[in-house]
């Protein structure tokens, strides 16, 4: 799940050096955070979250295929 | 595609990194490609007019299943070439290299996203053949496996979805945008042809009663099929109402 939103995050931002996944589990549900330079947050997450909302779906797959659930957040770095 | 000459374009922040994600993008050793430097890029002034380094490896005599192989025919050296006169990006009519290195990366987009969705599943590419004259060349992408039903989604979301984030993918790395559309399983065509049925049921209906019949909610490019089918026929007309993502079309009796 890692792999994936690393691989389409640094597909999509302009610094992909930036880019920055976490994972946290609690039992078989899994959070994953999405961190990117704050010039590449639009790139993400896109008009109304129309991209975000894509690799969400995409993310619902592969934590499917694993018999998980993920949750996908996007984050401002610090 | 056995002995074909395969060829990828990258484009990077700088020449090093553009080669470095080519050769990690084809999983081969920097000495089995012929590395062709097509744009230095450059920082720009105050990060206005910066623009990135593209670089194209050259695969020759080399197929996938001999990965990790050393290749015969292969040019040993790395040859880096900065050419002076820099290719345009925009083409008006793509070269038969580069309409090729198009389906490649398009493919091999794919399979990368299906390989970390742990999807396992065959992937095709092809130019739609299809096409009207006047519209732009646009890509078909077919998936073939089994169980593949997770792939479609409800109401093909996850379809949809891939096929929009491959979409920008590949716009990004071709630095020009290309129609993208992706098939499971032929399961657009068997859609096509259900939605332009019902357009045609729902439109006898609409003549027989004189009443407009408004349809189901649909995605954008499965209205556009009705608008498309219903276009010619004279005692009707179609009409979209209401807000994404509850659009819906109506048939008007004329």
């Amino acid at each position: 799940m890692k792999e994936l939103i690393e691989y389409i995050a640094t597909s999509l931002v302009a610094d992909p050096k930036q880019v920055r996944v976490t994972q946290y589990r609690r039992g078989s549900m899994v959070t994953l955070k999405l961190q990117v330079a704050k010039e590449d947050m639009g790139r993400v997450i896109g008009k109304n979250g129309k991209v975000a909302n894509a690799i969400r779906v995409l993310l619902r797959v592969a934590a499917a295929q694993e018999g998980k659930r993920a949750t996908l957040d996007v984050d401002e770095p610090r | 595609m056995n002995n074909q000459r395969t060829s990828l374009e990258i484009i990077a922040p700088t020449v090093q990194e553009a080669i470095a994600k080519g050769l990690a993008e084809l999983g081969v050793p920097e000495d089995a490609v012929h590395v062709e430097v097509l744009d230095e890029g450059s920082r720009g002034f105050l990060g206005l007019g910066s623009r990135h380094a593209r670089v194209r490896l050259s695969l020759e005599d080399y197929t996938r299943d001999e990965l990790g192989t050393q290749p015969t025919g292969v040019e040993e050296s790395v040859k880096i070439e900065s050419s002076s006169t820099v290719e345009s990006t925009i083409e008006s009519k793509p070269s038969p290299a580069s309409s090729e290195l198009t389906l490649e990366i398009t493919r091999l987009t794919v399979q990368e996203l299906l390989e970390k969705m742990k999807v396992k599943a065959e992937v095709t590419a092809q130019f739609n053949p299809e096409q009207d004259d006047n519209s732009k060349q646009s890509v078909l992408v077919n998936i073939q496996g089994n169980d593949l039903s997770i792939l479609i989604g409800r109401q093909a979301e996850t379809l949809n979805a891939l096929q929009y984030i491959v979409g920008l993918i590949v716009c990004k790395e071709l630095g020009k945008s290309i129609p993208i559309s992706i098939d499971v399983e032929g399961y657009r065509s068997r859609r096509e042809q259900q939605i332009r049925q019902l357009a045609r049921r729902m439109a006898d209906q609409a003549i027989k009663t004189g009443r407009r019949q408004v349809l189901e909610p649909m995605p954008s490019n499965e209205r556009r099929l009705i608008h498309i089918e219903l276009r010619d026929n004279p005692h009707v007309n179609t009409e979209s109402i209401g807000e994404e993502p509850r659009r819906k079309v109506t048939i008007i009796p004329k």
